[in-house]
């Protein structure tokens, strides 16, 4: 199978789309010709004029509502929010406005939009262009998130967010915009709430999300050296979330590592592993760990953003203990 | 239709208001918007118009009272005789008679740690009898002891709420103290206590009785099963499959294995000997044998095995010895610290072929030469217990199990095996 | 007075669009002051021209975003009573089937794209739909209301910026009530209203609010020069709220005065003065008026009757309507 790059799969997922649905356009900061700073949306503008690939000021609570009304009203709006950061400054149009919308009408009205944007630290970009904010919306009910792992999933992903009827938001791993990975020519869709068992294994679960996948099954092809089978799994949306193949994994390995690069406290992990202990706890023969980034604001020194982020060691580390029977933490 | 007119919301977290004074007589004509009454909040005195016109009716709040929001306070009707059943203020949910005397609640003590309940034995007072503070007035059972309980005050014995051989929830009354002597003291059941139950009770719990000193209870000595602090640690599967397959993790504590227990662990509990009651009685009088030995010849044999034969694991060899003197194939448990390895011991002599295994052990060979213990007696535990340690000049040997376990002559046969072994490992390989 | 229209028909539905307003907010504070109506609610009696004015130049597939004070909008962009008042007491017959409430009420099959409780919140989604319109090539206009208080907001000098730059079909209708809840509008903003939509080179235009026919023949213009791509537009709306910022702000004298409320009420109320200029102008009698105003107070004690009725959601509904299928 031909390999592309997750930045080409994104590319091609949207013109697909465009040129499928002309309901569904793009809006956001240097999306047209510049092509966005990543260059992910570069060539669109060429295909589909600047009527359906619109430049935006910065303007982003702005943007976003107008896409907000533009989906309540028929069309599919898809927004490039250049940085993932950025999200908190178009929260109330996210959360008290797209999200809601489709609830307080009754069923009425409904807000097939798609917001773009991206994650992930180590790109030396410091506090404010580093951050992976997923928790924050995954926690508005209202709102679907999705997590692409590569380039397949971030074509699938998105073809599936651009034909929902609800406003999803899609975080792509910056660092991943150049990686390459098998997708297929033919068309295909990823549907939403099926987690993608990676590896399979049977001494412990990891579960990992985005730009945490790569670094699960490199610790994964770790602990098979050392013996320990260790099975990965990519939910691919965190909402919605695949319960039902995370814990059929955890009640087979008794052992769960959730790991995602949001920050640990009250995130993504978090409530995976709650669900994990409250569903499979009569299965676990081990405490659910979770690994986010550290507690702390993205630092800029190359030395101190490194150590903030779970790595595989980290992960082959702690999943050793547990398969040991090792107490992590003190009883 | 007459119109209902109501005391109006005001604010935004008001719940009733005070008429301060009706600005209509009753009877007299109104018009829609006519000032009617004047209503008093928390916040300020405002005057309410009238919602329809018509004549003032059927007024049953008067000024100075307090009225919910919400409720009729008059109506406004089509002529001024209308006088259309004015809507009765809602009655007052009387609590339903309770004929239990006044003074002060006796509750149920809380006597032990997990306590909820205690089985009243029997009265030392009967119903309307004077008490003083120092008076014992019941007796109560719980799991742990029977103790007595002190009325805690003088007075009367107004009441008891429970009768002998009832259980009552702690916190709960058993009676009432009254400071005059009853009229009529009441004898109930907590049957017929809890059927009165919705009233609330008479009298507020005050303190609890007093207990005396000297039944205080001891506080709960640590069941011997619960070893570390009381709670067995093991993982929510190996309780579940513990639980689930009628296997006791109490056991895999008094084996000495340490915890936090994980499924794995189960395999060893399995492998087990059953317990029986005969087996229990027999750890009482277990057998326990001590072999002493001049020199400790293991130390130059394990080195000698390291360089002329590649077998660096001393703990491997000191098995191998064991297993041979018990009977292989057999599982020998290592213990150092409270680390255990265990290692399979195939049948014939060859030291290099003893392995590792997680299997049940058939010994324990427990080394305490590190430590200061000269010597031991812990009973039988649930495999036969072979105890090193630093004696005289050389070694001391303990071996420890239960009749089950070995016979006297297999016991003996094996101390004495393996004190030979373990003096001159050499023997071993000839 | 603006100069009379031909159509009798017209004037006689903006005076009963203006009287249904009016009863229907009389009713929702009387449900409220009787403690039957669950929360809060805002009343926009004395507005009512402003929505009338605006609503009766647009046509059913024109767009309006509303506010907190939503009623007037609601009932003015071709509600029914029944459904609204099922709203008001979260009812399962509501607009929203009970799950929107006074704040959230719209009949969104008339073009109202809902009520918003965020102050300004609507800004986005008004220009959105006027975006939406432009790109469909339509020539549908969305008008966005809004009160002076959310002139403070930074979303809506955003999307100004973006209606003008792409000539969106979009007329924001600022209701100027002259207080921003609890305050003073002139406490709260400074300089003038009109200068800071005209700084995005949109035209503004100010209009006495209690004056439906000036506010009816304004729109008119506007929304056929925004049909024609020449918007945005932006018009300020003289005003004045009748109730407190919502039913249980009883107690105002500390920011304005009880005289300056009788003032409007008796002096320029707008359904008094189009009443007179009815009968003056012989579009009709004051019998035919009072007949008009009787069947309307009808109409919704009725309504409310079946409000009152009315079953509530099921509560397996609770969890309905979070996503879209």
């Amino acid at each position: 199978m031909r390999e592309i790059t997750l930045s080409q799969a994104v590319n091609e997922a949207i013109a697909e789309e465009m040129r499928r649905d002309d309901t569904v356009f793009l809006m956001g900061e240097d999306v047209a010709e510049a092509g966005t700073p990543f260059k992910v949306l570069s060539g669109l503008v060429e295909e589909f004029g600047t009527e359906r690939v619109i430049d935006t000021p910065i303007s982003e609570p702005g943007f976003v509502g107008l896409a907000v009304g533009a989906a309540m009203t028929g069309a599919r709006p898809i927004v490039d929010l250049m940085f993932g950061d950025f999200i908190y400054l178009v929260m109330d149009q996210l959360c008290n406005q797209a999200a809601k919308q489709h609830y307080m009408s009754g069923g009425k009205l409904t807000v097939p939009m798609v917001l773009r944007t991206n994650m992930g630290a180590t790109r030396r970009s410091a506090a404010q262009h580093s951050q992976s904010l997923q928790a924050l919306v995954a926690h508005i009910p209202g709102l679907k998130v999705a997590m692409p792992s590569s380039a397949y999933e971030a074509k699938g992903l998105l073809k599936t967010a651009i034909r929902d009827n609800n406003p999803v938001v899609i975080f792509e791993d910056k660092l991943m915009y150049q990686d390459k990975a098998p997708v297929p020519e033919e068309e295909y869709l990823i549907p939403f709430g099926e987690a993608h068992v990676k590896r399979e294994g049977s001494d412990i679960t990891l579960i990992a999300t985005s730009s945490m996948v790569q670094v699960a099954e490199k610790a994964a092809e770790m602990l098979a050296a050392e013996g320990i089978n260790a099975e990965v799994i990519d939910p691919r949306t965190i909402v919605p979330l695949d319960e039902a193949t995370l814990l059929e994994s955890v009640k087979k390995t008794s052992r769960a590592i959730v790991i995602d690069e949001g920050h640990q406290s009250y995130g993504v992990t978090a409530e995976i592993a709650s669900r994990l202990n409250e569903k499979a706890f009569y299965h676990l023969d081990a405490p659910v760990l979770r690994m986010g980034a550290m507690d702390v604001p993205v630092p800029f020194s190359p030395v101190l953003e490194d150590i903030t982020v779970p790595t595989p060691e980290g992960v082959v580390e702690n999943a050793r203990k547990l398969c040991a029977g090792e107490m992590i933490h003190a009883a | 239709m007459p119109h209902d007119v109501t005391m109006p919301q005001l604010g935004m977290a008001q719940d009733a208001g005070k008429i301060v004074s009706w600005l209509k007589a009753p009877g007299e004509a109104v018009a829609k918007g006519d000032l009617l009454f004047e209503v008093e909040t928390d916040k300020a005195t405002m005057e309410v118009e009238a919602q329809a016109s018509g004549f003032l009716t059927g007024v049953v709040a008067e000024a100075g009272e307090d009225v919910p929001v919400g409720a009729v306070i008059a109506r406004i009707s089509e002529s001024a005789e209308e006088e259309s059943a004015a809507p009765e203020p809602a009655a007052e949910d009387a609590p339903p008679a309770d004929d239990l005397p006044e003074g002060h609640s006796v509750t149920m003590p809380q006597l032990g740690m997990a306590q909820d309940s205690g089985v009243l034995v029997n009265w030392l007072k009967a119903p309307g009898e004077a008490v003083a503070a120092g008076d014992v007035l019941f007796e109560v059972e719980t799991d742990k002891s029977t103790m007595e309980v002190e009325a805690g005050r003088d007075g009367y014995l107004a009441a008891t709420l429970a009768e002998a051989g009832e259980e009552v929830p702690v916190g709960e009354p058993v009676a009432i103290l009254s400071a005059e002597a009853p009229a009529n003291p009441v004898a109930r059941s907590v049957a017929r206590t809890a059927a009165a139950a919705p009233s609330s009770p008479p009298a507020r719990p005050e303190a609890n009785a007093a207990q005396r000193p000297e039944t205080r209870p001891e506080p709960a000595r640590p069941a011997p099963q619960q070893a570390s602090g009381g709670r067995i640690l093991a993982s929510p599967k190996a309780r579940r499959l513990a639980l689930e397959q009628g296997l006791d993790l109490a056991r895999l504590v008094e084996a000495g294995h340490p915890q936090p227990f994980h499924v794995r662990d189960l395999d060893r509990l399995r492998a087990m000997p059953a317990t029986s009651p005969v087996a229990e009685g027999a750890a009482a009088t277990a057998r326990m044998l001590t072999a002493e030995i001049d020199a400790d010849g293991f130390a130059a044999f394990a080195d000698w095995a390291a360089e002329a034969h590649g077998l660096a694991d001393a703990d491997a060899l000191l098995a191998g010895l064991a297993g041979a003197s018990l009977s292989p194939p057999c599982t020998i448990a290592v213990e150092r610290f409270g680390q255990a390895r265990h290692f399979a011991v195939p049948a014939g002599r060859v030291l290099s072929a003893v392995s590792e295994t997680e299997d049940a052990p058939d010994l324990i060979l427990r080394d305490l030469r590190g430590t200061a213990i000269r010597s031991l007696a812990m009973g039988a535990e649930a495999s036969p217990v072979l105890t090193l340690m630093t004696g005289g000049a050389g070694l001391s040997v303990t071996l420890e199990c239960s009749p089950s376990q070995l016979d006297a002559q297999s016991a003996i046969t094996f101390l004495t095996d393996f004190a030979g072994r373990v003096e001159q490992p050499l023997r071993h390989l000839l | 007075m603006a100069k009379a229209k031909t159509n009798t028909e017209d004037y006689l539905r903006m005076y009963a669009q203006m009287v249904r307003i009016r009863t229907f907010e009389d009713n929702a504070n009387q449900l409220y002051l009787s403690a039957k109506m669950p929360g809060l609610t805002h009343m926009y009696s004395g507005e009512e021209a402003v929505a009338v004015g605006i609503c009766e130049a647009l046509t059913d597939s024109d767009r309006i975003t509303s506010t907190h004070r939503g009623h007037g909008h609601c009932v003015a962009k071709g509600a029914e009573f029944g459904e609204m008042f099922c709203e008001l007491l979260g009812k399962e017959e509501g607009y929203c089937r009970g799950k929107g409430g006074s704040m959230h009420i719209a009949d969104q099959s008339h073009g109202n794209l809902g009520a918003n409780a965020i102050v300004g919140g609507s800004m986005g989604i008004a220009t959105g739909s006027a975006l939406r319109a432009k790109l469909q090539g339509s020539d549908d206009v969305t008008v966005c209301f809004f009160g002076d208080g959310a002139t403070a907001q930074g979303l809506w000098y955003e999307v100004m910026n973006m209606a003008a730059l792409w000539k969106l079909p979009v007329i924001y209708a600022c209701e100027n009530n002259g207080y921003s809840e609890y305050t003073k509008t002139e406490e709260i903003a400074a300089g003038s209203i009109t200068a800071r939509a005209e700084a995005f080179g949109i035209e503004a235009f100010t209009v006495d609010g209690q004056d439906v026919l000036a506010v009816n023949e304004l729109t008119q213009k506007l929304v056929t020069r925004a049909r024609k791509g020449e918007g945005p537009f932006f018009m300020e709306l003289m005003t004045y709220r009748y109730h407190g910022h919502h039913v249980g702000d009883i107690n105002r004298e500390y920011y304005r005065s009880k005289d300056e409320e009788k003032d409007w009420k008796e002096n320029r109320d707008p359904i008094v003065r189009f009443r007179s200029w009815l009968v003056a102008e012989g579009i009709a009698t004051e019998a035919e008026i009072e007949a008009m105003n009787a069947e309307i107070e009808t109409d919704a004690t009725e309504a409310v009757a079946y409000a009152e009725a009315a079953h509530y959601p099921d509560v397996s509904e609770v969890d309905m309507h979070v996503y879209a299928d």
